[in-house]
């Protein structure tokens, strides 16, 4: 059928069929602007575009339903401001508001955010905050917890009223203060999330900053600035920078067929129906792949994990695992493919509880020839891994207490739900090369890893990795790209593979649910003398990151409190754990990896032990926390299973970020205060104010490499490659801005390619929070390298102007884009690379460089929670988060304050709504958005950033990580908030209202 | 899969479309729901161009088009506040422009905080081509009828009655794992409906007078629970949002 529109202002006349939404037809047509988060319910609102003004969802819309009406979608919202010799308006107000603000983070849910921003001024040109936030809370965003577009909105909005806005900089006022300063007032608190007071954002988009004496270093042009997110301009325009925004004549839609029973032979197996419906080019099963064991794990060489996965398998272990493969020339024929295809599974009992998986006669998982252990996996008794790692005498030092404290404690499965679902498109090149083009963490390890499954060299596969829309860990996963390629391989076709939401829940990976046992030793002062943890994880079907993950749990978190005195220095800690197999959904990386898992029963317990032996918890932490100078107490016990070795940990600001963060939330007047934890007039009402200190790592030492190269361009300009993997965490510009400061160059000097195995060099990829240290160490190395070649040509040709004494490279100093002596003389960056290139001993100049790291420098950090709780229902609101992160020197304060307030805002979920449950039969209760709730724009609690800066002397810039660490304290500290409103102790995360009002029961009983 | 897209001018053209026996037609609303219809082949009839979106005053009472949106309902002065929240508690800003009042009543479940709100204040659906009209309750309670060649073109309730409603959920916008809603006339006539499970909204009092509200309540969630709740928990969450939405000065 033909629909008449205005679309962007002009009249369209489309084909369109009857069942087709208007997100498919419109994204046929090229407006890859309009995003897809794969949702059946219109839960996310990527995809939202502007139906006669108003903000709709595109994905539930029929495409017929628009006829005779005005769309509007990015394209028609900006251009880019600099296009040659044409003039263009540039962006709208709007999108520069969205740059400048730091609002952009993997870009995914840019343009929807900028379209709902449109809608609301045009109508209302002076929105408060309250408004804003209603306008945007049908898009959702897992990146920046959306106070910088609340902010960038507000801003824009006042520019469009012809006001002027602030730099974003700050004012003089605003500027850095250092240590020892006075302290900054009390902070005001909001009542509830519903009566946030107005931000102060709108004049501050910049975090507070505080610095150490010592971290004070010589001035920097670019490193601690607020520099535009290099690919900002493109992702707000809605530019087809992701890998679906992709057209290749004859490609195919795959579609995975998946098993609907929780562990079952396939007793038979009957694709004829399937493979004869027209259309369809490929149906694919166990019997039709080469069968070869992998890991989907996406980690270096070798794995550190079993061996235990198939492309396709005649066995399947979730409800969700794979069993067949189809591609054909549309979605609706390849669904139509899937429903032909007749299977008859011999079922097998399964195992939902992981406390069921090591029983004597359990059902066993995995019983393939195949399966290679690593270390004590043992696929006998569904053990994918095993940990018992012991410092100290643990025995002895329970001994010596006071008091021992046990508790046991769980934390969820929760999945990542990046809005941009796995996506990948494959086909073969001119060269019958299979080029892989796909939203991953890791294309160096997709290529390893990928190449014995499909029977390919490595050589012959080339990864593309183009932008991303948010990973979390989601996508340290060789998860999809097989499907794809098999496929391609079988037909000779291009495919697409997109995953929908439900597969996002049931097939895809989440984070390890634990129960953890916890036993510490506490002397009557607060010493700690020993502290043991034991986790049961549940690695669900496959062993996917199982060891590391779970090491990950004691390394990090029961690393933080060593004890004091004779403790301190020598610790007496015990982390022990068993990694199992059950019939669930397989889980595997996600932000924080596997340490936000220990800081919940760590920091609970901690909480419990000072409020029953009346000690200060503040100061309390403190007391046994690590301190600079000391040894990382598992550095020499464990190394994700590698060879330890071991780590004095050189910066420690945790104090200060205590410090910073209590003064903000006004921890001191507020948590002795019984009249603030009343509500006046609301009697069933109690606010409550917690605390955690939490720590992580900064990549993983003497393994984690990074590579860069560099070219020097005829203007003077270059390009950087990097294998690091921007998932929208702003990387590619930290990077930027580090090779910027060494050459001497605006950061838009630096253009930034990130990632192609055929083109960057290699990088392990994007996790452990190691990309602004590892690879921006090697962007330095690399920079360093061109640099010298710049200054040596400088020197001579400052030289061939004889106006002074004769120089070298020695006297030279890059910045400006000039090559300048002390005494003043100078060439021009352009005028060296013309020369290079050109003119004489012609060279290009370039630089390489790759880094790995002997230690994993931790971040440290102070998180702080407000709440109210209903004493009758249990139901919880969380009124304010505030943390203070000490991540050594910020490279960027916005796009660093941005991982935090989104950090936050996932652990948010954790802390109170996130979760998935599986019901007798191994089903998954969550299977969208709306199930699984993850925060939106209109319900958020306050968030406060304030970074205390440490100089961490193993990195050129003294950067340690910022990415993961936001991952750790919010549930923790929300829960001793709840503890602290109304004495209900939860010890199952999230914190529902059932928990909640359940543990209050026991309170009152 | 969606075989036909129809879009009538006028109500007897759409009537005609709807009754039609060659397959299933059903009415199109917003599109939220069909929109993603995978599992039966239907026709659609698009209701856009029938002017059912009017709000319209009629007495003690107000007629609310079938197409009108919920966000056009949720923005109406003097709307009841308590409507106007399980309006804003239904769906998120992008999908209360598209859902219509008729699609969001025809597809709640029982966590439709809206569906509870319009059952507290007994509304009622106005259906063609028989001119019949219907409770909501039946309507939940009959649990989706065949549609066949019929359409609801207004929803009916009462301007005399006020509302309170409360959900209570793990976050803020979360959808409710308990909501209630009290509608109280000035005869003393008062409403007490229940959501955030099962299939449809239940509703636990229509008496004359609120006494005995409580037990009302708790005995409606007796059997409430489910994955998400037990049904000890929603009895006495329930019973007590009830006690304290009883106690609002719910002055029309």
């Amino acid at each position: 059928m033909m629909i008449y529109f205005t679309l962007n202002g002009a009249l369209v006349e489309w084909e369109a069929a009857p069942s087709e939404t208007l997100l498919s037809v419109l994204r046929s047509h090229g407006m890859f602007g309009v995003k897809s988060g794969g949702c059946a319910k219109g839960e996310c609102g990527a995809c939202t575009v502007l139906l006669d003004k108003k903000p709709v969802n595109s994905c539930t819309l029929l495409a017929a339903q628009v006829t005779g009406h005005q769309v509007e979608t990015i394209e028609a919202m900006g251009e880019h401001p600099e296009q040659g010799w044409k003039k263009t308006s540039g962006l709208h107000p709007i999108q520069q508001a969205l740059v400048e603000s730091g609002a952009i983070q993997c870009g995914y849910c840019t343009p929807a955010f900028a379209l709902a921003a449109r809608a609301l001024i045009e109508k209302n040109p002076d929105p408060t905050e309250h408004e804003v936030r209603t306008a945007i809370s049908g898009i959702l965003c897992r990146c920046t917890g959306y106070l910088k577009p609340v902010q960038a909105i507000l801003r824009a909005a006042a520019v469009m009223r012809g006001e002027t806005v602030p730099p974003i900089m700050g004012t003089p006022e605003t500027e850095t203060p250092r240590w020892p300063v006075s302290m900054p007032p009390a902070g005001d608190q909001p009542a509830s999330a519903a009566s946030w007071p107005e931000t102060t954002s709108q004049t501050q988009v910049m975090p507070k900053i505080w610095t150490s004496q010592d971290a004070r270093e010589k001035p920097r042009t670019h490193i601690g600035r607020p520099e535009v997110k290099v690919d900002a301009v493109k992702l707000v325009q809605g530019k087809p920078a992701f890998s679906a925004d992709i057209e290749k004549r004859g490609m195919l839609v795959a579609k995975v067929l998946h098993s609907p029973v929780a562990h079952a032979w396939i007793k038979s197996i009957d694709l004829s129906e399937s493979r004869a419906l027209p259309g369809v080019a490929a149906v694919l099963c166990y019997k039709d792949v080469p069968r070869v064991i992998y890991s989907t794990a996406g980690q270096s060489d070798p794995i550190p994990g079993p061996l235990d996965a198939f492309s396709l398998d005649r066995k399947v272990r979730f409800v969700g695992d794979r069993v067949a493969f189809v591609a054909a020339e549309t979605v609706e024929i390849a669904e139509q493919a899937l429903h032909l295809i007749k299977v008859e599974y011999e079922e097998l009992p399964a195992i939902l509880d992981s406390r069921d998986s090591m029983r004597p006669g359990a059902e066993r998982i995995h019983d393939e020839p195949e399966f290679v252990n690593f270390a004590d996996s043992n696929p006998a008794k569904n053990v994918a891994a095993e940990i018992r790692i012991d410092i100290g005498d643990v025995e002895k030092g329970f001994a010596e207490a006071d008091r021992i404290y046990e508790e046991e404690y769980a934390v969820p499965k929760v999945q990542q739900a990046h809005i941009e679902p796995h996506v990948v498109v494959t086909y073969w090149d001119e060269d019958d090369r299979l080029v892989i083009r796909t939203s991953t963490q890791v294309p160096f390890h997709a290529r390893r890893i990928l190449a014995p499954v499909l029977d390919l060299p490595v050589k012959r596969i080339r990864v593309i990795k183009p932008r991303i829309g948010g990973g979390f860990g989601g996508k340290q996963e060789i998860l999809i790209e097989d499907v794809a390629a098999h496929l391609t391989i079988a037909t000779g076709r291009p495919v697409i593979y997109e995953t929908t939401r439900e597969e996002e829940f049931t097939a895809s990976r989440s984070r390890h649910p634990m129960r953890i046992r916890m036993k510490t030793g506490v002397k009557l002062d607060g010493t700690i003398t020993a502290n043991a943890m034991y986790a049961l994880s549940d690695t669900g079907a496959y062993g996917c990151h199982a060891l590391t993950v779970t090491g990950n749990t004691g390394h990090k978190a029961m690393a933080l409190y060593v004890g004091d005195g004779p403790y301190r220095l020598s610790p007496n800690i015990r982390f022990y754990a068993d990694v199992v197999y059950t019939n669930t959904p397989p889980a595997g990386a996600f932000r924080g990896y596997g340490v936000p898992q220990g800081f919940w029963p760590l920091e609970r317990q901690i909480e419990h032990i000072c409020r029953d032996l009346g000690l200060d918890s503040i100061d309390f932490r403190l007391k046994n926390a690590l301190r600079s100078g000391e040894l990382h107490p598992f550095s020499t016990a464990w190394s994700e299973g590698r060879e330890p070795r071991p780590e004095i940990v050189h910066t420690v600001g945790l104090e200060e970020c205590v410090r910073q963060a209590k003064a903000a939330i006004g921890w001191d007047q507020k948590y002795p205060n019984a009249d603030w934890h009343a509500v006046p007039g609301k009697p069933h009402l109690r606010r409550g104010i917690g605390v955690a200190t939490v720590m992580q790592g900064t990549a993983i030492p003497y393994l984690d490499m990074g590579g860069a190269s560099l070219k020097m361009n005829d203007d003077g300009s270059f390009n950087l490659l990097v294998g690091a993997t921007d998932l929208g965490t702003g990387s590619d510009t930290v990077l930027a801005q580090m090779a910027a400061e060494v050459l001497g160059v605006p950061v838009n000097d630096i253009l930034v390619y990130s990632s192609d195995t055929d083109f960057t060099p290699f990088d392990k990829g994007a996790y452990a929070s190691s990309t602004t240290y590892i690879s921006g160490a090697a962007v330095v190395r690399a920079a360093e390298m061109a640099a010298e070649r710049i200054k040596a040509r400088a020197a001579k040709l400052i030289n061939k102007q004889n106006k002074g004494p004769e120089v070298n490279e020695e006297d030279i100093s890059l910045g400006n884009k000039l090559a300048s002596t002390r005494d003043g003389r100078s060439v021009s960056l352009k005028e060296i690379a013309l020369n290079a290139l050109h003119h004489d001993d012609q060279e290009q100049i370039m630089g390489i460089g790759s880094y790995y790291s002997p230690v994993s420098p931790p971040p440290f950090a102070a998180q702080f929670a407000e709440v109210t709780v209903d004493i009758e229902t249990g139901k919880v609101v969380v009124d304010r988060l505030v943390m203070a992160v000490d991540s050594g020197i910020i490279v960027n304060p916005i796009t660093a304050s941005g991982q935090i307030e989104g950090g936050m805002t996932q652990a948010l979920g954790y802390a109170v709504c996130e979760e998935m449950v599986y019901d007798e039969k191994g089903r998954a209760r969550e299977t969208d958005l709306d199930d699984y709730h993850i925060f939106r724009a209109d319900e958020m609690p306050a968030l406060e950033t304030i970074f205390v800066q440490t100089y961490e002397p193993s990195h050129p810039f003294g950067v340690k990580a910022v990415a993961e660490i936001p991952m750790d304290g919010v549930a923790p500290a929300v829960g001793n908030a709840i503890l602290d409103a109304c004495g209900a102790e939860v010890l199952d995360n999230p914190a529902t209202p059932e928990r909640i009002w359940r543990a209050l029961k026991k309170v009152t009983s | 899969m969606i075989r036909a897209y129809y879009r009538p001018k006028d109500l007897t053209e759409a009537l005609e479309i709807l009754s039609r026996t060659d397959g299933e037609y059903r009415p199109l609303g917003g599109g939220v729901t069909l929109s993603q219809n995978q599992e039966q082949t239907v026709s659609v009839v698009d209701l856009q161009s029938l002017g059912l979106n009017s709000l319209t005053q009629e007495g003690q009472f107000l007629q609310i088009g079938a197409t009108t949106t919920l966000q056009s309902l949720a923005v109406m002065e003097n709307l009841q506040p308590g409507l106007r929240s399980a309006i804003q508690s239904e769906t998120n800003f992008n999908l209360r422009h598209q859902a219509t009042v008729a699609g969001a009543l025809i597809s709640a479940s029982g966590r439709s905080t809206f569906g509870t709100a319009l059952l507290a204040l007994d509304a009622v659906l106005h259906w063609l081509p028989d001119s019949q009209d219907q409770m909501l309750g039946e309507w939940f309670a009959l649990h989706q009828p065949p549609m066949n060649s019929r359409l609801i073109t207004r929803i009916q309730i009462p301007l005399n009655a006020s509302l309170a409603f409360d959900t209570i959920g793990r976050t803020p916008a979360d959808l409710p794992i308990i909501c209630a809603a009290v509608a109280k006339w000035p005869s003393g006539r008062t409403r007490i409906t229940l959501g955030g499970f099962g299939s449809a909204p239940i509703l636990a009092l229509d008496a004359p007078e609120p006494g005995g509200a409580e037990a009302a309540v708790r005995d409606a969630l007796s059997r409430a629970g489910d994955q998400w709740a037990s049904a000890e928990y929603r009895q006495d969450a329930g019973a007590r949002v009830i006690l304290r939405l009883m106690g609002q000065d719910l002055t029309v």
